[in-house]
């Protein structure tokens, strides 16, 4: 099966008006233009499967947002070739557009002062679905997210985790099978989070949809994609599974104790296996090399009075951190 | 289902969008149209009482009440929002997800724009109505043929202050001062297009001027061609083949300003 998304080479830069501040700044830039290039992406290469969920990281200004946006047609590229479903984005034209949706967690296409069936109906009629299938496809949205109660109401009196539940279901409508999702949980709470993580995992089992999405939130990481690609200052660092990442970047476990007894055992005591990240009677959490995970904790078990341990990886959230600052390579060692 | 339906379900679709929109914002639409009557309605006051009982350059008190009164109906008609839109679109990148579905932005703003004339088009020729009931100056004679001429007219002049408004807007993928431009642009149109005075009224100079930019086909061609004040086929050719070559010209500069801007698109806000 062809890849669902190709992306080789790909660059985009960006030529920005710089100036300096102040009023003999403004005059200086009206008078002599100074320009510099940003290069938002660089080369970035890689394939998704049809089917397949990969989240992209990377810290504000990575370039995913760039990169999500050449491929769903909306940028041009400044070098480099993509493919997806089958067309070149920026030159697919509607047929191109049917075959994908394109959701961005801080911009709204549903009509703020309707509800959010009208905007519905709109995509109806924008996409040419038949009245059989759209009565359909809404009722099964409408049940999957939740949706019966706020179909009637204004766009501007629902919640923002409504909003983005309708906001999902005007852009499936058409039953796109390449999902591009720019911070789909942006802002929303726990439970709003939650259930489209619940969602977009249900809606590719049941369509077979490919989904690229970005987040900040690593519960939308864990929960939704086992690969990730990793971009910072517009280049890949990393594609691949998210626990190779994890097995690849942390040096170390986190052994995490319930200690049993009285509370005879001290901060020094537990200091001698391993650096101490956390310590509250019974509690406690030692961070300690890798590979000597399994000893330590042997090695604990004999000396102290433990109820309990496990051997965790480190917060998935402290192993983005390194990649984004030390780079995926470097600690390939 | 064939593409002729398929087009009508889609326009139909978004202009029904556009009048529930409208719906909830009724009172802002009165005040548009209270100035849509109050700014000819002062032109006409004061030529009215320029004109006096004798002429200004040909027009009598009664034909600057027919020339306003008409002017009042064809701005209406032709009048485009589309740069403030496509501003706002651009810059706080409301133009993305127009870019993501399989419809080119102009149609949606084609179908704001019947919205729009329709509503507010058919509101003023109330107002002209009633007014001619009682006002025997302002009625025009049932001339079939110079109406029909007078609606392609306006739908030329339509379409042209469309483009013109829409590749205006488009300047936004350049510069942040894309609405200015298109502020100057009407402020200059104000005198050359007959907003303010009959085109002939205007100096010989100016109006040499006038002559030569697309500005008289606006609004003045339409108006003049529904008052009777173009009459003849050359006149009535001329004005048709001013405002074709207008429209095509402006019809270039935005297909030039959308392929152009696309390829520096920066997609800015998310």
């Amino acid at each position: 099966m062809p890849p669902a998304i190709t992306a080789e080479q790909l660059s985009k830069t960006f030529r920005v008006k710089v100036r300096d501040p102040g009023l003999r700044g403004a005059l200086e830039a009206l008078l002599r233009p100074r320009y510099r290039d940003v290069h938002a992406v660089r080369e970035v290469t890689f394939r998704i499967d049809p089917g397949e969920i990969v989240a992209f990281l990377g810290p504000n200004g990575a370039g995913k947002t760039t990169t999500l946006k050449m491929l769903a047609g909306l940028l041009y590229p400044t070098s480099g070739r993509v493919e997806v479903a089958g067309f070149v984005p920026w030159g697919g034209g509607p047929e191109f557009k049917r075959r994908i949706a394109l959701v961005l967690g801080n911009r709204q296409q549903l009509v703020w002062d309707l509800p959010p069936e009208e905007t519905f109906l709109l995509n109806r009629a924008i996409y040419e679905i038949a009245p059989a299938a759209y009565r359909e496809r809404l009722a099964e949205l409408v049940t999957l997210l939740e949706l019966g109660d706020v179909l009637d109401k204004p766009v501007r009196q629902l919640s923002l985790g409504e909003r983005m539940k309708c906001e999902l279901a005007a852009a499936l409508l058409h039953h796109p099978p390449i999902l591009f999702l720019d911070e789909p949980t942006l802002g929303l709470d726990v439970t709003a989070q939650e259930a489209i993580r619940r969602f977009l995992t249900e809606y590719r089992d049941r369509h077979g949809a490919t989904v690229l999405l970005t987040s900040h939130y690593m519960q939308d990481v864990t929960a939704l994609a086992r690969r990730v690609l990793i971009i910072n200052r517009g280049r890949l660092l990393y594609d691949g599974a998210l626990d190779a990442l994890v097995a690849r970047i942390a040096r170390t476990k986190r052994l995490e104790l319930v200690l049993g007894g009285d509370d005879g055992v001290t901060a020094e005591a537990l200091a001698a296996f391993g650096e101490v990240k956390s310590f509250r009677f019974p509690n406690a959490v030692l961070e300690v090399p890798r590979e000597e995970a399994a000893a330590t904790s042997a090695r604990l078990l004999a000396a102290l009075p433990v109820a309990d341990l496990s051997i965790e990886d480190p917060p998935i959230e402290d192993v983005i951190r390194q990649a984004f600052t030390r780079g995926v390579q470097e600690d390939d060692s | 289902m064939n593409r002729v339906a398929d087009w009508a379900r889609r326009y139909g679709a978004l202009i029904r969008n556009a009048w529930l929109v409208d719906l909830q914002y009724r009172a802002s639409i009165v005040l548009w149209i209270i100035w849509g009557v109050t700014e000819p309605t002062i032109a006409l006051g004061i030529w009215w009482s320029i004109a006096g009982d004798g002429q200004v350059g040909g027009y009598a008190r009664a034909d600057f009440a027919r020339y306003f009164f008409a002017l009042m109906l064809v701005n209406q008609l032709t009048i485009a929002w589309d740069s403030w839109y496509l501003d706002r679109w651009i810059r706080e990148g409301d133009l993305n997800y127009r870019l993501a579905r399989p419809l080119h932005p102009a149609h949606e703003a084609v179908a704001e724009n019947i919205a729009y004339k329709a509503r507010s088009g058919g509101m003023i020729l109330v107002v002209w109505l009633v007014a001619a009931l009682v006002w025997p100056a302002v009625r025009l004679p049932l001339a079939p043929g110079r109406w029909t001429l007078t609606a392609l007219a306006v739908l030329l002049a339509a379409a042209m202050r469309f483009f013109i408004s829409f590749a205006t807007g488009l300047l936004a993928f350049w510069t942040t001062r894309a609405t200015a431009i298109m502020g100057l642009h009407g402020g200059v149109a104000l005198f050359l297009s007959g907003r303010i005075a009959p085109l002939t009224l205007l100096p010989p100079a100016v109006a040499g001027v006038a002559a030569l930019l697309w500005f008289p086909y606006m609004l003045a061609f339409p108006v003049n061609l529904l008052t009777g004040a173009v009459h003849g086929t050359a006149a009535v050719l001329h004005g048709f083949a001013g405002q074709l070559v207008w429209l095509g010209l402006w019809v270039g500069a935005y297909q030039l300003a959308w392929t152009r801007g696309l390829r520096r698109y920066g997609a800015v806000g998310g």
